[in-house]
């Protein structure tokens, strides 16, 4: 798979940053989220946007005029997080998609009524609930609902880029949104607080 | 919340996810990679990959490929029209010697083992099969139990 895609020049006027010191600085945070959020361990995400800079700086004469540095590198930074986890998907894949009967037959999730839970919680704990949250869901779940809802990728492209059916991209989202909900609400918050 | 509703349920998610700021990137990283950048800036450059070569260097590598390639085609051309060609066919034909020798050592072996095979009862043959099999599916379900049960993703969900 190419990592990279085509990075697109800037129109006359946008200010570029100073040096890759500064372009790094400004990106990081977004880099080091992107695969944190996909390959669900810290020191990975680390050695992922550290290679995703390395290629950044191998391209920097263009990217540093392209208003679409960030959208580059996060393409980037996905795409090397979705290698990292095919590479362990297919060393593992034997084992970890045996298909639970706690998957198949989970009841309806009954969510928390709306209410005011969320109201004296300040955003940094609200960000570590659902980071959390996030990463209790497994593999199979989390990386297609990752892609459709941060990284704005249709359910068809997700099924292409992970190698599965359409259909089950879009049954994984499904339980994926469900199981999120139904954690956030062992939690005592509800989907209705944090979401506003 | 209906549990009904998926449309709300995919709305409600959007919005708790798009809602979470990014997340702090270790302190270290900007050193890192900034380490990283000096390190491979100063490998030479046949230690890096095909791409960071320098022009000429790249340009003289495909001249002498292409070199190479021309002189082995004409070495070939040139033995095959020469005198001594008929030698070199004579030797090729004493190495393949070897091959038919090989051959009658794995075809009698063969023969041995299958009249070895036929002397033991059909019982016994698909017994040690079952047996096998057996044992296969065992340890497989052992390593995936153990998977499961092991696994820091189940036991967190």
């Amino acid at each position: 798979m190419n990592d990279e895609p085509p990075v697109q020049t800037q129109p006359p006027g946008l200010a570029p940053p100073a040096d890759f010191t500064t372009f790094m600085r400004k990106y990081q945070d977004m880099v080091f989220s992107t695969s944190a959020r996909l390959v669900r361990n810290d020191a990975q995400a680390e050695d992922i946007s550290q290679e995703v800079f390395i290629k950044a700086h191998e391209h920097f004469t263009m990217l540093a005029t392209s208003p679409t540095a960030g959208g580059w590198l996060k393409t980037v930074a996905t795409n090397l997080s979705l290698n990292h986890l095919q590479r362990y998907r297919n060393r593992w894949k034997f084992f970890s998609e045996f298909t639970s009967s706690s998957d198949e037959d989970a009841p309806a999730v009954d969510f928390a009524a709306p209410d005011t839970f969320f109201e004296g919680v300040d955003s940094e704990e609200r960000r570590a609930w659902v980071e959390d949250a996030l990463s209790k869901l497994p593999d199979h779940q989390r990386v297609p609902l990752v892609l459709y809802h941060f990284e704005d990728i249709p359910y068809d492209e997700i099924a292409r880029r992970l190698g599965v059916s359409l259909a089950k991209v879009k049954t994984d989202i499904l339980r994926a949104r469900a199981a999120l909900a139904k954690i956030l609400s062992r939690g005592g918050a509800s989907l209705e607080a944090m979401a506003s | 919340m209906n549990p009904e509703d998926p449309d709300k349920l995919e709305r409600s998610i959007h919005r708790v996810l798009r809602n979470l700021p990014d997340r702090k990137a270790p302190a270290g990283l900007e050193a890192r990679v900034l380490a990283e950048i000096g390190r491979r800036s100063l490998l030479p450059w046949w230690r890096k990959s095909f791409a960071h070569w320098p022009s000429a260097v790249r340009a003289g590598f495909f001249v002498g490929s292409g070199l190479a390639a021309a002189a082995l085609v004409a070495g070939l051309f040139v033995l095959s029209q020469s005198t001594g060609a008929h030698e070199v066919a004579s030797g090729i034909s004493s190495a393949r010697a070897w091959i038919v020798i090989s051959r009658d050592l794995f075809a009698a072996a063969g023969a041995k083992a299958r009249s070895f095979l036929a002397a033991i009862p059909t019982l016994w043959l698909y017994g040690g099969a079952a047996m096998i099999a057996l044992c296969y599916a065992a340890v497989a379900a052992a390593g995936a139990a153990t998977y499961r049960a092991l696994s820091p993703v189940r036991q967190a969900a």
